[in-house]
């Protein structure tokens, strides 16, 4: 019983830190541009199918092919800018974020029809010669691919914080991040900053989604759940860091694992919402700090 | 070296400037004096390209600058010190110098231009490791004109650098702006403390209601009723 | 009423009767089916244009009024109670919900509220998909005696009922009110106008009037996953219909449902499931481009033909117009 619970907790764990790292890219991009890219759960099922057809088309390893999926997606990312963002940039926040959202909407559905379309409707997932192999400790299991998986993403995610942190250009989007105007005064060329933050998310989600294909699976419906999963993790963790966002994505992945372990895995989704909605409850006027890295 | 001409400018459907014209020459400190509400900001906004101007140009050293994207504004040497001594509060004191060079020219020298910026601003080094965010009024004013030169513009806006200091501070700050113009650099002063402008500019205008209505030196301006009642209040 | 408000009131039952027929001059169960479907969208989309175009919150858990309605309806139904008292019991449940969720939901502002409805929605989706798993037919003896003609005539009136009490709404000082909340809070505030009570007045109404929808739609289906009408899918269609006929207007939501469920249904001849592609296309410019929707080619037509013509005098125009009903909420 106990066992039970501690292996349902490192389970947890496992997917938070791809919860997180989802999330990361999602709060970047709203931090930075305020675009609310509700299509982010669908550029993270490209990134999942990116690896798959490599794998199973040219057998490389989805370890391998995680910066392949990153380039995908920044290729993805650059032209949903261009295309459609960039056009909000110069509207009020409010307007921007409601915009935005909506724009988003209707890029995932298109992506989702699209992913059905060019490959079915079937669950796939990435099954490579150590996909079964795990690690125990103490009789808890701890799956190679996941663990791979969750320091993959930590690294990510520490780099980028880094990034900001650190050098010219992040502390650039630092700056606009607290007063484009300002920024362009010393020369700073906003949209080139929110771009960067938009492709930086974009490759985000998509070096999420190919980690998702192979320890979990991936299937073209899968985006809306994810979007809200971010949403949520933003939430609970993102009231201003980065690595604060990736401790958020953490705590749902336990908060999923426990609720699963007490009423049953139907209902693991619905935990992540409620805890949504309370601290909605409770902050009412906005949840998504400034991004400081 | 700037020639403002004829622009007319506005925000949505109010138009805020009326037919500005006026030019700094090379070498000058030049005043925009006026009451709050003037249009001075509005015009600093329109040579750094935040506000495009209706119709007329602006031209910098020949240049149109109208067709100039506002990010390479910098680039082509003008620096501005925005109202309030605006500066990134969240970053350190060092962070806002070193994206003050943030225009490639400027980059190259970095390193120099931080030294001479020290020995310029001492207060400065001292808290360099420090966020901007916990400076004082007088020492934010001092890194934003710190960090507009950073970029070593060859023109610099100074937008009411004088705004919520305290009289002696405001000395301090008009003592170091007339060093630095003294040092070669050429600079556009806008001010509403008419008295402490026009004892250092060269020449200066005088808008009102988004209109250029003089230009002169200090004597030939006090004909305005708005400089005199500043004078004398 | 001015003589323009008669002149839709008429023309919306000269329409209603004139659907009336069709049951009566075809046999085609292909083209009743068809028509209900666009009676349940034209329901969902006007209900939505309440809150989301009118009131301009964007309400992102519309599926869960929707769903409400359908399973209580449906269960009471099924159960034996009258059809009537199951409609009316299966609107009111999602007003009940609306009222609980309302007035925490509105201290959201903006696109929290969005994000915060459509939460709720899917807990109730997972939920309702966890606890009623299972198909509601009818009974065998029901089946049997199944006729798409009462089911054609309760849509078609409810329907009408909707657009009326829209149309109502849109003209009466509480609507007005709510544009004016959509439109600048902290004036309307200052106006006199709570804007509290009138987003809730909003959300109630939308609530009510996509609960009945949900009421249609179990009295209309055979047999249905008591689940279906939670999807999310429910809600991005209706936002989308809005959005390309015309938020915020009265015949906008009309006409943006009669192309969705059409188009949706041509394309489905033609091709397997292109539509989500096609409209989510159309959706994004229409929020990019044309943010008041097909309704504004129209009105922008209209416009320059007005001025090809001998002006009519400020006054008559503006009477003529409605163009407080034509700003979108997005603009
Ligand atoms: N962002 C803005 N939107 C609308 N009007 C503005 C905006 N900024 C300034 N104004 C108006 O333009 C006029 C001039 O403002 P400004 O240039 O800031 O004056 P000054 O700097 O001389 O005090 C004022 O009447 C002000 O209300
Ligand atoms: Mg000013």
């Amino acid at each position: 019983m106990v066992e039970t619970l501690v292996q349902n907790i490192v389970f947890g764990l496992l997917l938070g830190a791809l919860y997180g790292l989802a999330a990361v890219g999602l709060s970047l991009v709203f931090g930075v541009t305020k675009f609310l890219n509700v299509a982010h759960g669908e550029l993270l099922m490209l990134g999942g199918y990116v690896s798959f057809w490599l794998f199973n088309l040219y057998h490389v390893d989805p370890f391998v092919s995680l910066p392949l999926a990153a380039l995908a997606l920044v290729v993805v990312g650059i032209v949903l800018y261009s295309l459609l963002f960039s056009r909000t940039v110069k509207m009020d926040e409010e307007q921007k974020v409601q915009t935005t959202m909506l724009i988003g909407f209707g890029v995932s559905l298109i992506l989702q029809n699209l992913a059905q379309r060019l490959w079915t409707a079937d669950d796939r997932s990435i099954t490579t010669a150590y996909s079964r192999m795990s690690w125990t400790l103490f009789d808890i299991r701890f799956p190679i691919v996941r663990v791979v998986s969750m320091v993959v993403a930590l690294l990510l995610v520490i780099a980028l914080q880094q990034f900001l942190q650190r050098s010219y250009f992040g502390k650039a989007i630092r700056a606009t991040v607290e007063d484009w105007e300002e920024a362009t005064i010393i020369g700073i060329d906003t949209h080139r900053v929110y771009l960067v933050a938009f492709v930086i998310g974009a490759a985000f989600a998509g070096v999420a989604g190919a980690l998702v294909s192979v320890g979990y699976s991936i299937v073209p419906s899968m985006g809306l759940e994810w979007t809200l999963v971010c949403l949520v993790v933003m939430t609970l963790g993102g009231l201003g860091s980065i690595i604060g966002t990736f401790v958020g994505g953490l705590i749902l992945g336990v908060a999923q694992a426990l609720t699963a372990f007490a009423v049953g895995g139907a209902y693991r989704q619905v935990v992540g919402l409620l805890l949504f909605l309370v601290v909605l409850a409770v902050r009412p006027q906005g949840l998504f700090g400034v991004k400081e890295g | 070296m700037l020639n403002v001409e004829h622009i007319n400018v506005g925000y949505k459907d109010l138009q805020v400037l009326w037919d500005v014209s006026f030019q700094v020459n090379q070498g000058e400190l030049v005043a925009l004096i006026g009451p709050n509400g003037a249009g001075k900001t509005t015009t600093l906004k329109a040579i750094m390209g935040l506000r495009r101007p209706w119709s007329g140009t602006i031209y910098f050293e020949g240049q149109n600058l109208c067709k100039v994207p506002a990010h390479k504004t910098a680039e082509l040497g003008i620096a501005m010190v925005p109202e309030g001594g605006r500066v990134f509060t969240g970053l350190t004191v060092l962070e806002n110098l070193e994206l003050g060079a943030f225009a490639p020219h400027a980059r190259k020298h970095m390193a120099q231009t931080l030294e001479e910026m020290y020995q310029l601003f001492p207060r400065l080094e001292e808290r360099k490791f420090q966020r901007a965010g916990t400076l004082s009024g007088g020492e934010r004013q001092m890194l934003a004109i710190a960090r507009a030169l950073m970029s070593r513009p060859k023109l610099l806006m100074l937008d009411e650098p004088s705004f919520g200091l305290a009289p002696l501070l405001v000395d301090r700050i008009f003592a170091k702006i007339k060093e630095i113009n003294q040092a070669g650099m050429t600079i556009l002063l806008v001010e509403q403390n008419v008295r402490a402008a026009l004892e250092l500019a060269h020449r200066s205008y005088v808008i009102q209601n988004g209109r250029i209505v003089g230009m002169g030196t200090s004597e030939e301006l006090l004909s305005f009723e708005f400089v005199r009642s500043a004078y004398l209040g | 009423m001015n003589r323009r408000d008669i002149a839709f009131v008429v023309s919306a039952l000269i329409i209603a009767a004139a659907l009336a027929v069709v049951p009566s001059i075809t046999v085609k169960e292909s083209v009743i089916n068809l028509l209900v479907l666009v009676y349940i969208y034209v329901m969902m989309a006007s209900s939505w244009n309440i809150i989301g175009g009118i009131a301009g919150q964007v309400n992102l858990g519309h599926a869960a009024f929707f769903g409400l309605g359908s399973l209580v309806s449906r269960i009471l139904w099924t159960k034996g109670w009258p059809l009537s008292v199951s409609m009316i019991l299966g609107a009111l449940v999602p007003v009940a919900f609306a009222l609980i969720i309302g007035a925490p939901s509105f201290k959201l502002r903006g696109v929290y509220f969005a994000i915060g409805t459509l939460a709720m929605a899917q807990i109730l989706f997972i939920t309702t998909r966890n606890l009623f798993p299972m198909i509601s037919s009818l009974p065998t003896e029901a089946l049997a005696t199944y006729s798409l003609a009462p089911r054609y005539y309760v849509a078609l009136g409810m329907t009408l009922l909707t657009v009326l009490v829209v149309f109502w709404l849109s003209r009466s000082r509480w609507g007005l009110g709510m544009v004016a909340v959509r439109e600048e809070a902290n004036a309307a505030e200052s106006l006199g106008v709570s804007a509290l009570q009138h987003k809730l007045l909003a959300l109630c109404l939308s609530a009510f009037f996509a609960g009945l929808a949900g009421g249609v739609f179990a009295y209309y289906s055979a047999g249905y996953y008591l689940f279906f009408p939670f999807f999310p899918t429910w809600t991005f269609d209706a936002v989308m219909a809005t959005y390309i006929g015309g938020t915020g207007t009265v015949i906008g939501p009309i006409i943006g449902a009669v192309f969705y469920v059409l188009v949706k249904e041509i394309l489905a001849l033609r091709f397997v499931e292109l539509h989500p592609f096609i409209f989510g296309t159309l959706f994004i410019l229409v929020v990019l481009f044309l943010p008041g929707g097909m309704i504004q080619i129209w009105s922008r037509l209209r416009r320059l033909f007005r001025r090809a013509a001998p002006a009519p005098s400020e006054e008559k125009a503006m009477s003529e117009s409605d163009m407080v009903h034509d700003r979108p909420a997005v603009e």
